[in-house]
């Protein structure tokens, strides 16, 4: 009898965090289990001990931790109930959704007791059951070639894993190639970009585990059980990179002249070009939408290279793991007219600055201004689409601009000393070591101006810059010659395609979302899946190497250790099983396909919302880990603490949804003690039996939420709706089930919708509705 | 001389009010400066006066109660060139128009208020707000031919093949002058009117 098994309770105290609000002396008090332990810090290893030697001498067959939210110790606790089986311990969540939420006392301490009551209940329908292990291919794919995806992949490859690198244009390189100089704030002087990104580029040129395929991209993405199935689509180069010998005749022979997008189209190059002169790989190439198939090109080519004729490819790739460095792209200044980008040539960006002045450049390294003089003042504005709330704006600093403007800034010293460099900044961002060169900046005769300029206009052959000097006070006017913007970064257009065909999470600004921003900096919300360089947040080279290689690392333990999955994921009986294929079609997440003549699922997709197992007319499907008992236990845990007079709303969430509550205490936020929060696997698992349990036993509110990007929400937000139809035709009231988007970051909008929730439930009661 | 903030003062009470006002539409925008002075580089009151909508918030956030009485705050003309350009979001305008309501709240400004007072009346003759003959000499000098094109409105409407301005009638002036004695606007004018007046 699942009754009769002998229970351990272990309360934390997590050094005051939850004894501080919650009477643990009470909570002992009030409870009916074999055993009941408690430390100041049970996560610590000492805790460990008092929970193993417990579990020995009182011969325990289930464990509660009463302490933090599972989303931080989970894994901790799983570990330390051995040798009981990990999923034979549940954790009761008096820390993220009790001590820190409430203030009184006497209340938190009641619900302390309520919340571990119902992990009780809980643990005592569960089973043993075993995690499930996939090994994944080793084989990677790296998205993007600039520096952030070549460092991952070359740190990859020296470890001898096989990498595929995936470029979108015809030569990898990315920003770095064309950024003219770079400086490190150590040594306080500007050096050659291309000259530091040359050797790294040649290692991997000539690693045999790195192969790079350029002018192409993934166009789908397909999982199965730990494998990602990529289609590549590659464009056609219209030249034989085997045969050509980048001689240049060809595009001696062209007809065509197009901007030059390398070059910022601040010059012109011919319809077949080469991007750079160190990119790779070493050949040229067509731009078909501007060639006119002249044939001038295939006829001087002694190589016979060129080829006019060619259609894209799908190569299908097939890796374990995937690191997404899609990289960024600056800010568009059509989006800011004020400024004068598009009507003057000589307002730039610091970008097209770093082309003017590298020595690869339209004008090979010399300051020129569109009329070939060199400027009399060049006027930088700062933070030009970033820190700004305006539409279309960006709200976060881009980090990097601050430091660019200020090497700007001495390059055009160095060589021009007489040229007046003026930067109007909000604040001057360079944390670190960055300082030192800012004050090497002031040293160089660099002015500063602290204000943010509201508009450039045109005053006969010069720029007014109209600005207020905030330390002084003053309105002033500056004329100047040049005007440099500090463009924003911001995600690239592939960043937002591949976030979209590989399902991974992004941030509000569209960056690919790290699992946690403090500890996670590098995962995704997606297994297997990693980030770096600037596809995550603007960052500047060593940021983005430093990430990549991280990233590497990361790739490496999951190669090496596996994945562990929860198995609470759906088992096909392939007794019953007919084959019919229904569930391939009702699974949302793809997880299910035929393979050898039976069902597979795959369990890394699997999320156990036990939609196929409800539509299996052969009732063929299970998901295991009993989790219907288990809610309905954690449902009646919870009102079989309900006092007189006691207002009782329970909330149902899953991973998201609980991570968003648990985001409420962790800022310190409140919502009211009625608030109980049981955690699902996923949310469709409540089932409408469930509900109406809890409405006739004591419940005054239930509360579902679902976050919008689950796969499965339309289909929860209709069944929720079926449930209050269903509700108000037994003639009670549907209003008091209501459902509700949840977002991880908004946090603080579910604690309002939980206040929210607990006014109207109260306005109902007193209503006797 | 030192600015000396006691334990006991609380600076930010000042910022709050505005915030609570009824017209502030940009939540919490005041508390967002970073004063980086966007506004005043763009604002035509800073180009031609000492109006500085930066300072504007500045001295709000210091608590600087003083600025109700600063002949300043009366040179911004709500153009809301600061309101659409400020990057975090803030509205000086809308701070401006709370702040002009908080002096007028406090008896200040109606000496300001009084020139303007035709266009209260302008209300209650005609249910619209016209320009206030006082004016019409200075509009002229600023704009030249204003003066011949509103005397000959009528008859350019015709060349244009317009028809004459629509006004509104009798009964919504009556409605219109109903409704600003009940809610206490005429009181409110005819005690700007009488004090100034007295004044004289």
């Amino acid at each position: 009898m699942r009754d009769d098994l002998k229970v351990g309770v272990f309360l934390c105290e997590c050094g005051g965090n939850i004894a501080d609000i919650v009477d643990l002396d009470k909570v002992r008090e009030e409870l009916d289990v074999e055993f009941i332990g408690q430390f100041e810090n049970l996560c610590s290893l000492n805790g460990r001990k008092i929970i193993r030697d417990a579990i020995f001498d009182y011969d325990l067959d289930r464990v509660v931790v009463a302490a933090c939210s599972p989303i931080s110790h989970e894994k901790t606790f799983q570990d330390y109930v051995k040798p009981l089986n990990p999923y034979l311990m549940d954790m009761a969540n008096i820390r993220e959704q009790c001590s820190w939420v409430h203030d009184d006392k006497e209340k938190a301490t009641h619900k302390a007791i309520t919340l571990i009551n119902a992990s009780i209940e809980k643990v005592k329908q569960s089973d043993a059951v075993d995690p499930i292990y996939c090994q994944t291919p080793d084989d990677v794919a790296v998205i993007g070639g600039g520096i952030a995806g070549m460092n991952a992949a070359l740190s990859l490859a020296k470890q001898g894993t096989k990498v595929t690198i995936i470029e979108q244009t015809p030569s990898i390189g990315g920003h770095m190639a064309k950024i003219g100089k770079v400086f490190s704030p150590v040594k306080i002087a500007e050096e050659c970009g291309m000259c530091l990104l040359n050797p790294i580029l040649n290692e991997l040129v000539w690693n045999e585990n790195i192969e790079v395929i350029t002018n192409a991209k993934v166009i789908e993405a397909e999982r199965r059980a730990g494998t990602y199935n990529l289609i590549v689509e590659k464009y056609p180069r219209y030249v034989d990179t085997e045969r050509c010998i980048a001689c240049g005749k060809c595009a001696e022979v062209c007809e065509v002249e197009v901007p030059n997008d390398w070059n910022d189209n601040l010059s012109m190059r011919k319809a077949i070009y080469r991007p750079f002169g160190q990119s790779y790989p070493e050949s040229y190439v067509i731009d078909m939408d501007n060639c006119s198939k002249c044939s001038n090109c295939v006829k001087v080519c002694t190589m016979k290279a060129i080829k006019l004729r060619g259609k894209p490819e799908k190569i299908p790739l097939q890796v374990g793991s995937i690191v997404v460095a899609t990289g960024h792209k600056l800010f568009d200044m059509e989006k800011r007219p004020e400024y004068g980008y598009t009507r003057y040539d000589d307002v730039i960006t610091q970008s097209e600055l770093g082309r003017i002045t590298g020595v690869n450049g339209p004008t090979k390294g010399k300051l020129l201004k569109s009329n070939g003089e060199v400027p009399k003042r060049v006027v930088m504005i700062q933070c030009v689409g970033s820190r700004d709330e305006k539409p279309d704006g960006h709200r976060y600093c881009s980090k990097i601009c601050c430091t660019v403007a200020l090497k700007n800034a001495n390059i055009i010293k160095h060589k021009y000393p007489d040229t007046d460099v003026l930067i109007c900044y909000t604040d001057v961002r360079t944390p670190g070591m960055f300082e030192k060169y800012y004050k090497h900046t002031q040293e160089n005769e660099v002015r500063f101006l602290r204000g943010r300029p509201g508009e450039v206009v045109k005053k006969g052959d010069n720029f007014i810059v109209r600005t207020e000097d905030t330390l002084k006070g003053e309105f002033v006017e500056i004329e100047a010659d040049m005007v440099v913007l500090s463009t924003a970064m911001e995600p690239s257009e592939g960043t937002e395609e591949i976030a979209k065909i590989l399902n991974v999470g992004t941030t509000e600004d569209g960056f690919i979302k790290e699992s946690h921003p403090k500890i996670k900096p590098v995962a995704t919300d997606v297994q297997g899946i990693f980030v770096c360089g600037t596809a995550h947040e603007p960052k500047d080279i060593t940021d983005s190497i430093m990430q990549a290689t991280a990233a590497a690392s990361k790739v490496g333990e999951y190669n090496y250790g596996g994945v562990e999955i929860e198995p609470f994921i759906a088992e096909i009986d392939t007794e019953r099983c007919i084959v019919c294929g229904d569930c391939i079609q009702r699974c949302k997440y793809k997880s299910m396909s035929i393979q050898n003549d039976e069902i597979y699922i795959d369990p890394m997709s699997c999320t156990g919302c036990g939609k196929c197992l409800v539509g299996c007319k052969q009732r063929a499907i299970t998901v295991n880990g009993n989790i219907d008992e288990k809610i309905m236990s954690t449902i009646k845990g919870v009102l079989s603490k309900k006092q007189d007079g006691q207002r009782m709303i329970l909330v149902f969430l899953d991973n998201i949804g609980y991570t968003a509550a648990d985001n409420i205490g962790v800022n310190r936020l409140s919502y009211p003690e009625s608030i109980h929060i049981i955690k699902v696997i996923s949310v469709n698992r409540v089932r409408p039996r469930h509900i109406r349990y809890a409405l006739d036993n004591g419940a005054d509110g239930v509360f579902i939420g679902e976050f919008p990007g689950d796969l499965m929400y339309d289909e929860v937000e209709r069944k929720i709706q079926r449930v209050k139809d269903r509700i108000a035709e037994m003639g009670q009231n549907p209003d008091r089930i209501t459902f509700s988007k949840v977002y991880i970051p908004y946090f603080s909008g579910l604690a309002r919708k939980f206040n929210e929730f607990d006014k109207k439930i109260a306005e109902l009661d007193e209503a006797g509705l | 001389m030192t600015n000396q903030q006691k334990i006991t003062d609380s600076p930010i009470d000042f910022a709050e009010d505005i915030i609570r006002d009824v017209k502030n539409s940009k939540e919490d925008g005041v508390l967002k400066c970073v004063q980086c002075g966007m506004c005043t580089s763009t604002c035509p009151a800073a180009r031609h006066s000492d109006y500085n909508p930066r300072e504007i918030i500045e001295r709000v956030l210091e608590g600087d109660i003083s600025i109700l009485e600063d002949d300043n705050i009366w040179n911004c003309f709500y153009c809301y060139t600061c309101h659409s350009i400020c990057p975090v979001g803030n509205s000086v305008c809308e701070v401006n128009q709370i702040l002009k309501q908080f002096a007028i709240k406090n008896g200040i400004g109606y000496d300001k208020l009084y020139e303007y007072l035709g266009f209260a009346d302008s209300y209650f003759t005609a249910a619209i707000g016209a320009i206030p003959e006082i004016f019409f000499t200075d509009i002229d000098r600023d704009v030249p031919g204003w003066w011949d094109f509103r005397q000959n409105l009528d008859e350019i409407r015709t060349e244009l093949d317009l028809d004459p301005p629509l006004m509104p009638s009798s009964e919504v002036i009556d409605e219109v002058s109903k409704i600003l004695t009940i809610t206490g606007f005429k009181d409110k004018i005819e005690k700007i009117r009488s004090t100034q007046e007295d004044e004289k």
